[in-house]
This record gives C-alpha cells, sequence and structure tokens, in this order.
C-alpha cells in the first residue's frame, strides 16, 4: 500500500532527535485541545463544554480548598482496596481451580453463569450490607475485578506446561512451593492481563457504584457540578477520572514489566 | 443408552449450580442471613414468572438489549474500519495511532454527563455510550489482527494484481477474522454493562433500571429476578456470538 504522506518513521538514538517524532504523534490530541479552548474561549460552544482553561482554574480552586483531594483519596482508597482484595481472591481461586479438576468442574458452571452479570447489579445487596460507606463501594469494585481474573488465572494455569508441574511433582516439590515458585511464576503473565482487564472494569463499577451509593468521590465531583451548574467542576471531575484511570493502567504495566522482567526477557518486550 | 449417558454426563458437569442453589435455599430458610439480603428461590422464582407474564420483565429485557445490540454494531463497524484503518494507511497510524492506543485505559464512563448533554438522557446516549466502550476493544483487536497478517500473502496479492478492495474482501478481512472475532467478544459484554450500569445511574427504561429500582423499593426478590434475566441475556448474546462467529470463520479452522 502506498503511503498517502511521506511518514518519518521513529529515530532510533537520541532523545532530542526524537521530540520531532513525538511531537507529530501527539498532534491529533495538542490540535483538538487548542481548538476547544479557542472555540471555548471565543464562546461558540455549549456551556456545558467549559475550555481548558477554565478548567485548570476549576482544578485549583478545588485544590485549594481541598476538596479535591478529599474525593480523590476517597475514590483512590476504595480502588486499591477492591482491586487488591478482588484479584487477590481471583487470582488465588483461580489458580486452585486451574490445578484441581474437582474445584474447576465445580467452578466453571458457577462462573458461566454469575460472569456475564454486570457486578454493579449487586449494588442494592452491598448497600442493604454495608450501607452508604466506602465498604459498599470497595466490595463492588472487589466483585467486579475477581471475575476476569479468576478466569484468567484458570486458563493460564490450563495453558502452562504441564512438564514444569510433573518435574516439581517428581522432585517431591511440597505443594505450596510448587504453587509459588513453580505455577505462580510461569502464570502471571496470563494473570496480569486479567488484571489489565479488571482494571478497566474496576472503574467503569466504581463510577456507577459512587453515584448510587456515596457521599464523597471523583464520581460525585462530576455530578455534583452538574447540579450546581458548574460545568468546569463537572469537567474538572471528567479529566481527573480519565487521567486516574490512564496513569492506573500505565503503573499496572510498569509493574508487570518489572514483576515479569524475566519471563519477558527475549520477547522483544525486554527492550522497549 | 448412549443418549442417556451424554445427558448425565452433561448434568453431572452442571451439578455445583443446584447445590448452590440448595445451600442458598437452607441458608434463606434458616434465617442466618435476612430475607432482604437472600430471599427464598421460591420468591425469586415467583417474581420472575409473575414479571415475565405481566409483560413488564421482557421489555425491560428488549429496551437493554437493543440498546446493547445497537451500540455494539454501530461500535464495532466503526472499529473494524478505524483498525483496518491503522494497521494499512501509515499516515492515518501516525496521527491516530495514539489516540486509541494511549485513550484505550482511559474510563470512557467519566464522559456520561457530556455524553447526557449532548444525546439526552434516554436510547440515543445509551447505545452512544455503548459503542465508544465497543469502539476500543475492537479497534485494537482488529489493529493487531491485521498486523499479524503475513506479508507475504498480501505481496502475492498484489503481484495477482488485486485492486484495493479485492485485497481487503478476499486477503486482508478473511486473514484478520479469528482475531476480529475475539476483539468482538471481548466488546459485547462490555457493551452490555455499559448499558445498563448508565441504565443505572439514570433512566427509566431497561434491565439496570428494573434492578435499581428494585434495590431502592426494597424488592430483593424482584432484584435477584433481573439478574437472572440479566445471566440469561448475557449468556443467549455470547451463545449467538460465538455461533455467528463459527459459521463466519468455518474456512479458517
Amino acid at each position: 500500500m502506498s503511503a498517502v504522506l511521506d511518514v518519518p518513521s521513529p529515530p532510533r538514538r537520541g532523545r532530542w532527535r526524537r521530540l520531532p517524532y513525538m511531537a507529530g504523534r501527539a498532534a491529533v490530541p495538542l490540535v483538538v485541545l487548542a481548538l476547544w479552548q479557542w472555540f471555548g474561549a471565543s464562546g461558540k460552544l455549549p456551556p456545558y463544554l467549559s475550555f481548558p482553561s477554565d478548567i485548570v482554574s476549576a482544578t485549583r480552586e478545588l485544590a485549594g480548598e481541598g476538596e479535591l483531594w478529599t474525593y480523590l483519596r476517597d475514590s483512590l482508597l476504595r480502588l486499591i482496596g477492591g482491586f487488591a482484595i478482588g484479584s487477590a481472591i481471583g487470582a488465588a481461586l483461580g489458580l486452585v481451580a486451574g490445578l484441581s479438576k474437582p474445584v474447576g468442574e465445580f467452578a466453571d458452571p458457577l462462573v458461566a453463569f454469575v460472569y456475564p452479570v454486570p457486578k454493579i447489579a449487586f449494588l442494592p445487596i452491598m448497600l442493604l450490607i454495608f450501607g452508604l460507606t466506602s465498604a459498599t463501594q470497595t466490595a463492588i469494585v472487589a466483585l467486579s475485578v475477581s471475575f476476569p481474573v479468576f478466569l484468567a488465572a484458570q486458563h493460564a494455569v490450563q495453558q502452562m506446561d504441564k512438564h514444569l508441574v510433573w518435574v516439581a511433582r517428581n522432585f517431591e516439590t511440597p505443594f505450596p512451593t510448587l504453587l509459588f515458585r513453580v505455577v505462580l511464576p510461569a502464570t502471571l503473565p496470563g494473570i496480569f492481563a486479567g488484571l489489565r482487564v479488571a482494571l478497566a472494569l474496576s472503574f467503569v463499577s466504581l463510577f456507577a457504584a459512587e453515584l448510587i451509593g456515596a457521599k464523597t468521590g471523583l464520581s460525585l465531583l462530576i455530578t455534583e457540578g452538574q447540579d450546581w451548574v458548574r460545568y468546569d467542576i463537572m469537567l474538572t471531575g471528567v479529566v481527573a477520572y480519565g487521567l486516574l484511570g490512564f496513569v492506573a493502567d500505565r503503573l499496572l504495566m510498569a509493574v508487570r514489566k518489572r514483576v515479569l522482567r524475566g519471563v519477558l526477557l527475549g520477547t522483544g518486550e525486554a527492550q522497549r | 443408552m448412549i443418549a442417556l449417558k451424554r445427558m448425565w454426563s452433561g448434568a453431572r458437569a452442571w451439578y455445583s449450580v443446584p447445590l448452590m442453589l440448595l445451600l442458598w435455599q437452607c441458608v434463606a430458610l434458616s434465617g442466618l442471613i435476612s430475607a432482604r439480603v437472600l430471599p427464598p428461590l421460591g420468591a425469586v422464582f415467583a417474581a420472575f414468572v409473575n414479571d415475565v407474564i405481566s409483560g413488564n420483565l421482557p421489555y425491560h429485557v428488549l429496551v437493554t438489549t437493543g440498546r446493547t445490540f445497537a451500540g455494539f454494531v454501530i461500535g464495532s463497524v466503526a472499529g473494524v474500519l478505524v483498525g483496518f484503518g491503522l494497521a494499512r494507511v501509515r499516515w492515518f497510524e501516525y496521527l491516530f495511532e495514539p489516540v486509541f492506543f494511549a485513550g484505550y485505559p482511559v474510563p470512557k464512563i467519566a464522559l456520561f454527563p457530556i455524553f447526557t448533554f449532548l444525546f439526552g438522557i434516554g436510547t440515543p446516549s445509551k447505545i452512544a455510550f455503548a459503542a465508544l466502550e465497543c469502539l476500543y476493544p475492537v479497534v485494537v483487536a482488529t489493529h493487531l489482527a491485521s498486523r499479524a497478517t503475513g506479508r507475504e500473502i498480501v505481496w502475492a496479492g498484489q503481484n495477482m494484481g488485486m485492486t484495493r478492495g479485492t485485497l481487503l474482501r478476499h486477503v486482508l478481512i478473511p486473514a484478520a477474522l479469528p482475531g476480529i472475532l475475539n476483539g468482538l467478544r471481548i466488546a459485547l459484554p462490555i457493551g452490555m454493562t455499559v448499558v445498563i450500569v448508565t441504565e443505572m445511574i439514570g433512566d427509566t427504561h431497561g434491565l439496570g433500571f428494573y434492578i435499581a429500582n428494585s434495590g431502592a423499593t426494597f424488592r430483593y426478590d424482584k432484584l435477584y429476578a433481573g439478574m437472572l434475566a440479566i445471566g440469561l441475556v448475557g449468556l443467549v448474546l455470547d451463545r449467538a456470538l460465538v455461533f455467528i462467529s463459527r459459521r463466519l470463520s468455518h474456512g479458517m479452522r
């Protein structure tokens, strides 16, 4: 296929030589931002789309009052707590279900039935159990996270090289050692794939869980801004929530790269 | 005899479901957990049948399924086009790859208020949301699958004088199809989740509303009936997609 434009390929060396290339890559978002600011400042946009400089000043205002930090902290705590609990339970059960056939046979039909139900549907029940506390949101996030991680872990065990387990068994490796030194390292790449899917899901369920049953949180910043007709505050919430999701994913990928550095050696991904 | 044996092994594979239901019933009847949190199965089943007969539940199922389906179709068609564009057109990839790959982890749900301003609170904003959420996984899956297509096949096609359209129809799409179908299968439940979540936040139709409303009015039997309906819809949609995928890609296997 012929290239319509002559596209520069990335220079291999030199941080400064890469600069024009990187600038070109960022062109579309930057142009959109500039147009948004331009049209917004000249009053041609509908009022609910406050322009970037407005959002920045609203962010400053909220950060100065400390409200932004409380809301961010509460959302973060729910997210981290739910993600940690959900992924630990999901991965542990998934590994066991993958290793032991009876457990897998027991879990499969149950998971097949509950998996397609969006876990946010359990929100009324969690509200009944935990009330209007952070525990409700944490539980919803944990529930949403545990299923994809469970499936990823189980699948990873089923796909792993059985010889590794056989060799370890032949050496009479005790079960905990087998689990932590053989099975876990072999299945971590698969588990991380599940964790990434789960992370994206957790943001969707946290949003709804906060809107319906919380008094603080970034999602509430969005609706409160809407209710006060302070669209700059609403968009501050939107930007903050989006950024949080982006940063969380990058963090997870960084952790993955660090944890899996032995596994990724020689796959081409390690050089990047 | 063989049929009986097969039925038995099929039934045995599902033994944990009745077991868990039995456990549920025992706990519900023992009163260890309040009947609100865990209503007896009979009540859930009665609520389900009641609302199915009254036409209430089928109506909400239709609304949610229709929205999910519309959003899924729009998002997947756009996603496949964009994915091929990214894989085949260099300037398009140069400019738009960051939008789709860096934008992938950004939670689109945060745009909820903006979508309600743009499309109103009813069906169009739900469809738009589902389409946006389905778009990203399909773009990524199509892009990766299309990139993995062997250069040799493409070169061979070009050597034989294929035009762009023929190349796309007879080489690129068939080669990338399994990957694309995989992406579609990831996108469908995401689309349904988003539709239900947005219905829960603010709507008066759809299964999300049915569940939120049942919870708000303390009708937990109806809540579980709604979950049952969602599970069934999800199962049927996924099976249908798998069935269509098999038909589409049976030449590839």
